[in-house]
C-alpha cells in the first residue's frame, strides 16, 4: 500500500524541503521504495538539496501537462537506493498544476508499487500548497519554535482538516505530525524560542522529532547532499529518528536540552 | 450599536397548495365552494398556492380565479407552474412565481387523490411542513477538537461548548451562550444574533476579542488576572461587558 505524505508547513524558510530530502532518503534507506516531488513550481530547491540539478531533463510540470512520461521525469538517486526525485519546473508558475494532472502522476506512482510518495509543499496557503496536501495521507507540518511559524502551522492544520480528499471524502482524517525544526535549546532557555512544550500546547498534535540548528544542515544543502546521509552530525541523527518513529518505533525525544560540554570538547573547542 | 430598521432572512415556511385539475372556471369554482362549505372558518384568511395540473388556455382565468378566493376570504400569494402563458397571467394577477415541485408524492398524497373531489378543485392540501425553527428544545453545538486559526464555527440559535482550545486566528461565534474547555485564545463571540442575556464561559482566557450582543472587548482591554487564571464567565451588565472569576 503506497502512502502519500506531505511535508507542509505553512510559512516558508522553516525547512520543508530539507526535511523532504532527509525523510525521502532516510526511509529509502531503511529499503523501501520513495519518489519525493517538488510542488513549489517556479521556485524549485528539492533539485539542489538533493544534488540532481544537473540531471533535471523533464519535470513535474512536464508530465502533468502529458509532455513527457512518468518514466522520463523520474530522477534516480545515485547514492541511495530505490529513491527518486521528480523535479519542479523552473521555468512555469503554479497555474500549471492541475487536480486532475497531479492525481494521474500519484496514481501512476502507486501503480508502480512505490511505498511513499512525499510531497514536498510550496510556502503559503494559496493552490500550489492546496494540491500538495490534496491527495496525502499523513502529514508532516514543519515548524520553527517562533509565534508565526506556529500560527500559520495552525492554519496549514485547518486547511489539511478542511480541504484534504480525505476530509472532502469523509474518510479517517490525515494523520498529523509536527517536525520541529532550528530547535536551539540554549535559546529556549534564554526565553528567545518557543519551548517544544508551548508549541506541541498551541497545535495539539503529535511530536515527531526536534531536529538542532545547526551548521550542517546549510552545509550539506550547499553541497547537494540530504543531511541525513552526513552520520555523525545530530541533524542526521534527529532526521534518522523521526523516520524511525514515523514507522512505528519508540524512540526517546533527543535535542531537546542544552548540551554539556564534556572536558576534551573543551579542550579540542570542538562545537 | 444602532437598532434595527429592517432585517432580511431566508426561512421555510409550511404553506397550502391548491391544485387545478380543471381548466373551467365555473367548475372550479363550484367545487372550491362545496369544500369551503365543510370547515369555513378554517380558510379564512390562509395563504395560497396555486398549481395548474393541467393547460390553462383561459387567459382570465387566473384573474378570476384569484378574484373569487378573495371573495371566500383566502389570500393567493403565488403560483407554481413553469407554464409561460400561465405565469404571464401570474404577473398581472400580482401573484409570485414559485419553482416546480420536485418532490415525489408521498403515500398520504396518494390516499387523498382517492378520497379527493375527482371533479373540479381538489381539495388544498396540507404539506407536510418542513419547519425548521419551531422552538424547543435545541442543544448545543459541541466541537470536540481544536478550533484552529483560520476556521470559523458558528452555533446559530443554539450554545457553542468546544472541548478542544480555540486558537489565535479562530473564531467561534454563537447565538446562544459559548463555553470553552481548552485554552480560549482567538474571538468568541456570543450572542450574535442580539441576546443579551448570553455569556462566555472559559477555563483559560486569553482571547484576542470578546463580544456578547455586540458589546466586545479586545485582549488590551481584559484585566491581566482574567487571562489564564481559571474558570472565568464573561456577561453583559447595563451594555458593559464584565468578566467575573467563579
Amino acid at each position: 500500500m503506497s502512502r502519500v505524505i506531505v511535508v507542509t508547513s505553512g510559512k516558508g524558510g522553516v525547512g520543508k524541503t530539507t526535511t523532504s530530502a532527509s525523510i525521502s532518503t532516510a526511509l529509502a534507506l531503511k529499503g523501501n521504495k520513495v519518489a519525493v516531488i517538488d510542488f513549489d513550481v517556479g521556485l524549485r530547491n528539492l533539485d539542489l538539496i538533493m544534488g540532481v540539478e544537473r540531471r533535471v531533463v523533464y519535470d513535474f510540470v512536464n508530465v502533468v501537462q502529458g509532455e513527457a512520461t512518468l518514466k522520463q521525469a523520474l530522477i534516480k538517486d545515485k547514492r541511495v537506493e530505490g529513491l527518486y526525485i521528480l523535479a519542479a519546473s523552473q521555468t512555469r508558475d503554479k497555474d500549471a498544476l492541475t487536480l486532475e494532472g497531479v492525481e494521474k502522476v500519484i496514481e501512476e506512482l502507486k501503480a508502480d508499487g512505490f511505498d511513499y510518495i512525499i510531497c514536498d509543499s510550496p510556502a503559503g496557503i494559496e493552490k500550489g500548497a492546496q494540491l500538495a496536501l490534496y491527495f496525502a495521507d499523513e502529514a508532516i507540518v514543519v515548524t520553527n519554535p517562533e509565534v508565526s511559524s506556529v500560527r500559520d502551522s495552525d492554519r496549514i492544520l485547518g486547511i489539511l482538516q478542511a480541504k484534504s480528499r480525505r476530509a472532502e471524502k469523509g474518510e479517517d482524517p490525515v494523520v498529523e505530525h509536527l517536525v520541529l525544526t532550528r530547535y536551539n535549546p540554549s535559546r529556549v532557555n534564554a526565553g528567545e524560542m518557543l519551548s517544544h512544550d508551548d508549541v506541541i500546547d498551541l497545535l495539539s498534535i503529535k511530536l515527531l522529532g526536534v531536529v538542532p540548528e545547526s551548521q550542517e544542515v546549510l552545509n550539506a544543502s550547499n553541497s547537494g547532499e540530504p543531511v541525513v546521509l552526513n552520520d555523525n552530525s545530530d541533524a542526521a541523527q534527529a532526521y534518522l529518528d523521526i523516520v524511525e518513529r514515523f514507522l512505528g518505533e519508540e524512540k526517546e525525544h533527543r535535542f531537546l536540552t542544552e548540551e554539556k560540554k564534556g572536558f576534551l570538547n573543551k579542550l579540542f573547542g570542538k562545537k | 450599536m444602532s437598532e434595527k430598521v429592517i432585517e432580511l432572512k431566508g426561512s421555510v415556511l409550511s404553506l397550502t397548495v391548491l391544485h387545478l385539475h380543471s381548466a373551467d372556471i365555473n367548475e372550479t369554482k363550484a367545487a372550491l365552494a362545496r369544500k369551503i362549505e365543510q370547515a369555513p372558518s378554517f380558510f379564512v384568511g390562509i395563504p395560497i398556492i396555486l398549481e395548474p395540473k393541467i393547460e390553462i388556455s383561459d387567459p382570465t382565468f387566473l384573474a378570476l380565479l384569484v378574484e373569487y378566493l378573495h371573495q371566500l376570504q383566502m389570500i393567493p400569494i403565488g403560483l407554481r407552474s413553469q407554464d409561460p402563458m400561465i405565469q404571464s397571467q401570474a404577473n398581472f394577477a400580482g401573484l409570485a412565481i414559485f419553482p416546480e415541485d420536485t418532490r415525489r408524492p408521498t403515500t398520504k398524497e396518494k390516499k387523498d387523490e382517492q378520497s379527493a373531489d375527482k371533479q373540479g378543485a381538489e381539495e388544498p392540501q396540507n404539506y407536510a411542513p418542513v419547519v425548521l425553527d419551531e422552538g424547543g428544545l435545541k442543544s448545543a453545538l459541541v466541537i470536540e477538537r481544536a478550533v484552529r486559526s483560520g476556521q470559523q464555527v458558528y452555533a446559530k440559535d443554539r450554545d457553542l461548548i468546544i472541548l478542544g482550545s480555540v486558537n489565535p486566528g479562530a473564531e467561534i461565534i454563537a447565538d446562544g451562550n459559548i463555553t470553552v474547555f481548552g485554552k480560549m485564545q482567538g474571538k468568541a463571540i456570543a450572542g450574535s444574533s442580539g441576546e443579551m442575556e448570553a455569556k462566555i464561559f472559559a477555563k483559560q482566557l486569553d482571547p484576542e476579542l470578546v463580544c456578547i450582543a455586540g458589546v466586545y472587548q479586545l485582549a488590551d482591554d481584559i484585566a491581566e488576572e482574567f487571562k489564564g487564571n481559571g474558570l472565568v464567565e464573561v456577561k453583559l451588565q447595563q451594555e458593559q461587558l464584565v468578566i467575573n472569576h467563579i
